[in-house]
């Protein structure tokens, strides 16, 4: 028998700020944007351009300040508003690169912003897999498997990578130079929907390594990078749900890469499938 | 000592262990396989007593150690909301 040790390991930071957490209503705050869940709905605020937009019954309406505010913080908006949409759908968002193999099957790739998502997402297309999203992929729970289903974004590759990947010389008229990381978008060929293979997070490092991770690890991680599953309507359990599903019903891995992984990382993956 | 788990909380059980969430505060936390057996029972309205029992029951542990084990992770889980004292 092994003796219990009860400790809670790897309490881990909130990925949201704690807002107004004495009030009855229940307040959530990402980036710019705060959540507020009542009884009608969720009221969403854009704090710099206090601009306002309601979930309601499964639709969005919008709210003060909407109309005049910049197109910017409306997009901003209108996009954390159709993920609370399409979670009442049973479409649930989860922030990671998705990216098809040839095979058909879908790679989650998860990490911290700058892990090397579109990175790692960009060099496999140049092997020939397909995006279904660059910053975020909707999942569905099937009876005999889990689809990840686009969630369209442009990838943005960092020019900086023109050493790796030549072809991205002809894109410097496109790179936004106000961006720190230099980067071009590019529409890499693309897909709707595909069964998921497995989860990868990813983390920049000197040498190479993939390993598998624990599953308590993985969700949390995951929930990490997917804070609205913390949002506390009536979806939030469905949402823990189907994150526990994914983390449970495929292979996941930390994938720590180099600069080699740019040329090598299809091999890599594939291999961890064989 | 009887507790009950907060409406706040959400809980995901694996194989390895259990992930909570705070719907109130915001905050997620992971306990190990033998904390998701204790929160097990706290959903389960059990008593501290039976806990510690059950936990002396299925490991090599003296009983104040179980005690002190499982009295450090309830008053850890009080503070971060997760449970509630119960009366009874």
């Amino acid at each position: 028998m092994s003796s219990p040790d009860l400790a809670v390991p790897g309490l881990a930071q909130s990925p949201a700020d704690i807002v107004n957490s004495q009030s009855v209503a229940r307040c959530w705050r990402h980036g710019l944007i705060d959540a507020t869940t009542g009884h009608d709905g969720t009221f969403l605020l854009h704090t710099a351009a206090r601009a306002a937009l309601h979930v309601r019954r499964g639709r969005l309406a919008r709210g003060a300040g909407y109309s005049a505010a910049p197109p910017a913080a409306r997009r901003e908006l209108a996009r954390f508003g159709a993920q609370l949409v399409l979670r009442t759908r049973g479409l649930y968002h989860v922030h990671a690169a998705g990216v098809v193999a040839p095979d058909g099957r879908a790679w989650l790739l998860a990490g911290e912003s700058g892990c090397g998502k579109s990175t790692i997402a960009y060099a496999l297309t140049r092997a020939g897999w397909r995006v279904l999203g660059e910053d975020g992929v909707l999942l569905q729970r099937m009876d005999d498997c889990l689809i990840a289903h686009a969630w369209r974004d442009t990838l943005q590759v960092s020019i900086e990578l023109a050493e790796y990947f030549p072809e991205l010389r002809s894109q410097r008229a496109m790179v936004n130079w106000l961006d720190p990381r230099h980067r071009v978008p590019i529409t890499p060929p693309g897909m709707q929907r595909a069964p998921i293979a497995a989860l990868v997070f990813l983390n920049r490092a000197r040498h190479d390594a993939i390993t598998p991770l624990p599953e308590t690890v993985a969700l949390s991680m995951l929930v990490r990078q997917s804070s609205t599953v913390l949002l506390s309507d009536t979806c939030a359990a469905a949402h823990l749900a189907a994150l526990r599903e994914l983390v449970m019903r495929v292979p996941r891995f930390l994938l720590a890469h180099s600069a080699h992984q740019l040329h090598h990382a299809h091999e890599t993956l594939l291999e961890q499938a064989r | 000592m009887r507790y009950r788990v907060s409406g706040d909380a959400l809980t995901a059980t694996l194989s390895d262990g259990a992930v909570l969430l705070n719907l109130h505060s915001k905050r997620y936390f992971s306990l190990n396989e033998t904390g998701t057996r204790v929160w097990g029972l706290l959903e389960q309205d059990a008593e501290l007593d039976d806990i510690v029992r059950m936990l002396t029951g299925e490991y090599d542990v003296a009983e104040s150690d179980a005690r002190r084990a499982v009295m450090a992770l309830v008053a850890e889980l009080l503070a971060e909301g997760l449970v509630v004292g119960a009366s009874g």
